[in-house]
C-alpha cells in the first residue's frame, strides 16, 4: 500500500490510543490526589514528567504552577504536543487524509470527538464534572477502536493501525507505571507505605486492570506484584509484554503479506529482544533490576522500533540496487 | 396553493405545476399536456402525491447521510460538510433524444481529440485557416513546450464532460466543453443509488438505463492507454489532497476502480519513470488519472512553487513512460475562445457535419463581432474565456449600466479574453422547492470516456438552478443536481 496511507493509519491509532491513555491517567489521578496528602505541586507534576514534557512545562508554565494550570497544560495546551487536545486533533488530521481507507463510521467517531472537544459543552463538563469529561473521551476512543475491528477490512491498513496501537500502548503503560517513581521514588522489595499502595492501586485503575489483577494475584497486593502484572502478564490486553507480542504479530503479518516471509526487519529484531527480556523476568528480578531503569529502557526500545517501522515502510523514496524493495 | 390542502393524501405531485412561457419544459408541452415520450413515467411520479413525496424525501436524506453521501468540503479547520442539494424529481430523457446526443458527443470528442493531436503536431488547422493562430496561441491552456509530444495511444481526452442545454424548441446544443478534469460523476452514481431506494417500483417500470458501469469503463480506458514499456500495469488516481473540494470524488473513484489514491508526494520520478512510494518499496506507475490542473502537475516545468505535483512528471510523460488522463495541454481544446470554431473543426478533421449544434457565439477578438457585442451588451451574456464555474461573467439583461460599462472596458483592453452569446432560455424541469413543484432551469453534463473507443455514460449530471429565475446552475452559485434518467425504449 501507499506509504503515506500506511503511515497515517499507524499514527491515527497511536494518537487515538495516546488520548485514551492520557484521559484515563488524569481521571484516576483526580480521585487519587483527593485521597492522599501530597504537596500541591506533586499532584500533577509526575504526570507531566512521564509524558516527557518536564522541560517544556518548566520553561513555559513553571514547575511551581497550581494544580489547575498543570492539569490544563495536560488537557488543553496547544504548546504541549502530547496534550489530550493535540492528540485528538492529530488523530483526526491523520484520519481526514485517509478517509478512503478507513470506514465512514470510524471517521465519524473521531470527527465527532474532535468537534465535541471544540464545543462549549465539553468545556462546561470539564469544569463541572471532570470525571464525565474524561469518561466521554475514553468511551469515544473505545468506540473508535471497536469500529476499527468491526467495520474495516482486516487488511494491511488494519495491520498498520493495530501495530500503532500495540506500540503506543506498550509505551504508555510503561510511562504510567513510572509515575510512581516520579512521585514517591523507587520501588523496592521491602514493606511499603499506605501512600505507595494507594498509588499502585491508582496505576492499576488507570490501566483498567483492577479486576484482572485481582483474579491473577488474589493474595498479595503490593507494588512489585502490580508492576509484574502490568509489565509481564501474557494475557492482559494492556500489559507491556502482551502488546510487544501483538506488535510482533502484526509486523509479521505485514511482512508476510508483502512477500517478505523469512526476512527479518530491524523493528522485529528490536521487539523480539524486548520480548525475550520481558519473558525472562519475574516479580523479584524485575524489582532487583530496578523498575524505573527497566521502564525507561522499554520506552526507548519501543521508540526505536517505531523509528525502524518508519524507515522500513514509510520512506521508500529511494530505488535500491535491484530496483525493488529497499529493506535491509 | 395552500399548504393544508397540499398535505392531503392523493394530491398529485404536479397538480398545480405551471410551465414558464417561452421556455422548453422537460415534462410538459406548452399546452399543459405531458410530453408523450415521458408521460408514463411522469404519471407514476405524479401519483405518488405530495405527502408521500415528502416522506420519501426524508428517506432519501437519511440515506445520503447514513450511506456516506455527504459531499464534503473540508476547506475550513472545523471540517464542515456541505451537501450539493439534490432534487428527488428526476430529469427524464427519451431514448430517441439520447441517441442523437450520444452520437453527437462521440463525434465532438473525436474531433476535439484530433484538434489536440494537430495543435501539438503539424498545426494543419492553423495552416489551412480553420482556426486563427492567435486564438490557439492566446489560449491559456495551450502549452507550446508540449509540441511534438504524443500521449500514449494518441488519446488526449480520456474523460470529457460536454455541457449541454436545450434550446426553446427542445434541441440539445453544446454550451461548453470540458476536456481537462471534468468533475461530478460521483454525484451521478451516488444520486442513482439513492433514487433506486426511493423509487424502486417506478425505476423498474420505467426502464432506466444503468450508470453503474462508469468506474469499470474508466478503469478499462486507463488500462487501454498504458504505455507499451511497462511489464505490469499499475494505475493510480492523483488528488491534490483532502482539502480539495472534489476529494470525495477522487477517493470514490479510486475505491470503485480498485486503484490507489495518491498525492503528489506519494510519487517520484527516477530515470524518467514514475514510482509510487509503497510499504513494499517503490512501485512503478504507468497510468495516472490525475485530478490536478496542468499548472500544478510538475514544479520543474510549470508553477515552481507547487507542492501538489511531482517533479519530473512531464519528462516521464514526454518520454512516453507514463500516460496521464487527461493529457497535458488539453485546455486549448475547451477554451471558450476556441469553442466558436469547433463546428468547423469537426468538418475539417472528420469530413462530417456536426450532429450537435451549439450556441451562437461572438468572438470579441474579431472586429465585426466586437462592434456588435459593444452595441448589444444589454442583450448578451459575456464570458471571460479563462474563467469557469459561472465566474467572470456578465449576464447583460440582468446587469446594471455600471456593470455594462465595466465589461465594455475589459473587452476593449483584452478582446481575446472575451466571447459573447445571446441569453439562452435554458429548459426547465419540475423541481421540488420547499414543498412546491416549480419550474427550474437545468443543463446536462454527460461524460464521455475514451480508451480504445469513445463511450458515453447513459446519463449524466443534470444541474439545476435552484434560485427562482436563475440561469446559473454551477454548484458554487446555488445550483443543485438531479438524477438523469435515460429511457431504454420508445
Amino acid at each position: 500500500m501507499i506509504s503515506r496511507v500506511a503511515e497515517s493509519c499507524f499514527w491515527l491509532s497511536r494518537y487515538s490510543e495516546r488520548a485514551d491513555t492520557l484521559a484515563r491517567l488524569i481521571d484516576v489521578n483526580l480521585a487519587f490526589i483527593l485521597d492522599v496528602d501530597l504537596p500541591a505541586e506533586q499532584h500533577w507534576l509526575p504526570l507531566v514528567t512521564v509524558v516527557g514534557e518536564g522541560e517544556r512545562f518548566a520553561e513555559l508554565v513553571g514547575a511551581s504552577a497550581d494544580p489547575d494550570t498543570t492539569q490544563g497544560y495536560l488537557v488543553w495546551d496547544e504548546r504541549n504536543p502530547t496534550s489530550l487536545s493535540n492528540s485528538i486533533y492529530w488523530a483526526r488530521e491523520n484520519a481526514r487524509t485517509i478517509r478512503e481507507t478507513i470506514s465512514l463510521e470510524m471517521w465519524e467517531a473521531i470527527n465527532d470527538l474532535w468537534h465535541w472537544l471544540q464545543s462549549d459543552e465539553s468545556r462546561e463538563i470539564y469544569k463541572d464534572d471532570a470525571h464525565a469529561f474524561f469518561a466521554h473521551v475514553t468511551s469515544a476512543s473505545m468506540l473508535f477502536h471497536g469500529l476499527c475491528l468491526t467495520t474495516m477490512s482486516h487488511d494491511e491498513a488494519f495491520d498498520f493501525m493495530r501495530l500503532g496501537t500495540a506500540l503506543e500502548r506498550a509505551q504508555q503503560v510503561a510511562r504510567i507505571m513510572d509515575v510512581k517513581y516520579h512521585s514517591l521514588g523507587p520501588t523496592g522489595p521491602g514493606p511499603e507505605t499506605s501512600l505507595e499502595s494507594a498509588q499502585w492501586l491508582a496505576i492499576l485503575r488507570s490501566c483498567s486492570a483492577v479486576e484482572s489483577f485481582h483474579k491473577r494475584s488474589a493474595s498479595s497486593f503490593d507494588g512489585p506484584s502490580v508492576a509484574a502484572f502490568l509489565a509481564l502478564d501474557v494475557t492482559f490486553p494492556r500489559s507491556i509484554r502482551h502488546n510487544v507480542e501483538r506488535a510482533l504479530n502484526f509486523l509479521s503479518r505485514i511482512q508476510d503479506a508483502g512477500g517478505l516471509q523469512g526476512r527479518t526487519s530491524e523493528a522485529e529484531v528490536i521487539l523480539e529482544d524486548l520480548r525475550v527480556v520481558l519473558a525472562g523476568h519475574d516479580k523479584a528480578s524485575l524489582v532487583a533490576a530496578g523498575l524505573h531503569e527497566m521502564l525507561t529502557e522499554i520506552v526507548n526500545q519501543v521508540a526505536n522500533a517505531s523509528a525502524a517501522v518508519e524507515r522500513q515502510f514509510f520512506s521508500s523514496a529511494v530505488l535500491s540496487e535491484d530496483g525493488a524493495t529497499q529493506t535491509q | 396553493m395552500s399548504s393544508a390542502s397540499g398535505e392531503q393524501p392523493g394530491h398529485p405531485l404536479f397538480e398545480d405545476y405551471q410551465t414558464l412561457p417561452g421556455t422548453f419544459d422537460e415534462f410538459y408541452e406548452p399546452s399543459g399536456e405531458l410530453r408523450p415520450q415521458v408521460r408514463s413515467v411522469v404519471e407514476q411520479l405524479d401519483r405518488i402525491g405530495k405527502r408521500e413525496f415528502a416522506r420519501r424525501r426524508k428517506v432519501a436524506d437519511a440515506n445520503f447521510f447514513k450511506g456516506g453521501v455527504t459531499f464534503a468540503v473540508y476547506s475550513d479547520q472545523r471540517g464542515s460538510e456541505k451537501i450539493f442539494p439534490f432534487d428527488l424529481i428526476p430529469r427524464i430523457i427519451p431514448a430517441s433524444d439520447w441517441r442523437r446526443v450520444e452520437t453527437g458527443l462521440k463525434q465532438r470528442v473525436t474531433a476535439l481529440n484530433a484538434f489536440l493531436t494537430d495543435v501539438y503536431g503539424d498545426q494543419r488547422a492553423i495552416a489551412e485557416g480553420v482556426v486563427p493562430a492567435f486564438m490557439v496561441e492566446g489560449a491559456s491552456g495551450y502549452l507550446r513546450q508540449l509540441r511534438g509530444v504524443r500521449p500514449p495511444k494518441g488519446v488526449y481526452i480520456h474523460i470529457a464532460g460536454i455541457d449541454l442545454i436545450r434550446e426553446p424548441d427542445g434541441t440539445f446544443v453544446v454550451l461548453e466543453d470540458n476536456a481537462r478534469t471534468p468533475s461530478g460523476v460521483s454525484y451521478v452514481l451516488e444520486n442513482r443509488t439513492v433514487m433506486k431506494r426511493v423509487y424502486p417500483r417506478i425505476f423498474r417500470d420505467a426502464g432506466v438505463r444503468g450508470v453503474e458501469e462508469y468506474p469499470v469503463r474508466l478503469r478499462k480506458a486507463l488500462a487501454a492507454v498504458r504505455p507499451e514499456s511497462t511489464d505490469e500495469h499499475h494505475a493510480v488516481v492523483l488528488t491534490p489532497g483532502s482539502f480539495n473540494s472534489a476529494y470525495f470524488e477522487h477517493g470514490f473513484l479510486a475505491r470503485r476502480m480498485g486503484c490507489d489514491l495518491v498525492e503528489g508526494r506519494d510519487l517520484f520520478v527516477d530515470d524518467d519513470r514514475v514510482y509510487a512510494k509503497t510499504t513494499r518499496g517503490p512501485a512503478r506507475v504507468d497510468v495516472i488519472y490525475r485530478r490536478i490542473d496542468d499548472a500544478f502537475l510538475d514544479p520543474e516545468v510549470f508553477n515552481p512553487s507547487s507542492v501538489l505535483g511531482v517533479p519530473g512528471l512531464v519528462r516521464a510523460y514526454a518520454k512516453g513512460n507514463v500516460a496521464l488522463a487527461n493529457a497535458i495541454g488539453n485546455g486549448v481544446a475547451d477554451d471558450k475562445g476556441i469553442y466558436p470554431f469547433v463546428p468547423d473543426l469537426i468538418r475539417f478533421y472528420l469530413g462530417e457535419d456536426p450532429i450537435l449544434g451549439q450556441v451562437t457565439t461572438y468572438v470579441c477578438a474579431r472586429d465585426d463581432d466586437r462592434a456588435y457585442v459593444m452595441e448589444n451588451l444589454d442583450k448578451l451574456v459575456v464570458k471571460a474565456v479563462n474563467e469557469a464555474g459561472g465566474y467572470g461573467m456578465l449576464v447583460g439583461p440582468k446587469a446594471t449600466k455600471k456593470q455594462h460599462a465595466e465589461f465594455a472596458e475589459r473587452i476593449r483592453s483584452n478582446p481575446r479574453n472575451y466571447i459573447a452569446q445571446p441569453l439562452i432560455e435554458l429548459s426547465t424541469c419540475p423541481t421540488s422547492v420547499s414543498g412546491h413543484v416549480e419550474p427550474r432551469r437545468v443543463d446536462l453534463r454527460p461524460y464521455v470516456v475514451t480508451g480504445d473507443q469513445p463511450w458515453v455514460l447513459p446519463g449524466g449530471l443534470t444541474r439545476v438552478a435552484l434560485v427562482k429565475g436563475s440561469y446559473v446552475v454551477n454548484s458554487s452559485q446555488g445550483g443543485g443536481s438531479k438524477d438523469t434518467w435515460i429511457l431504454a425504449k420508445r
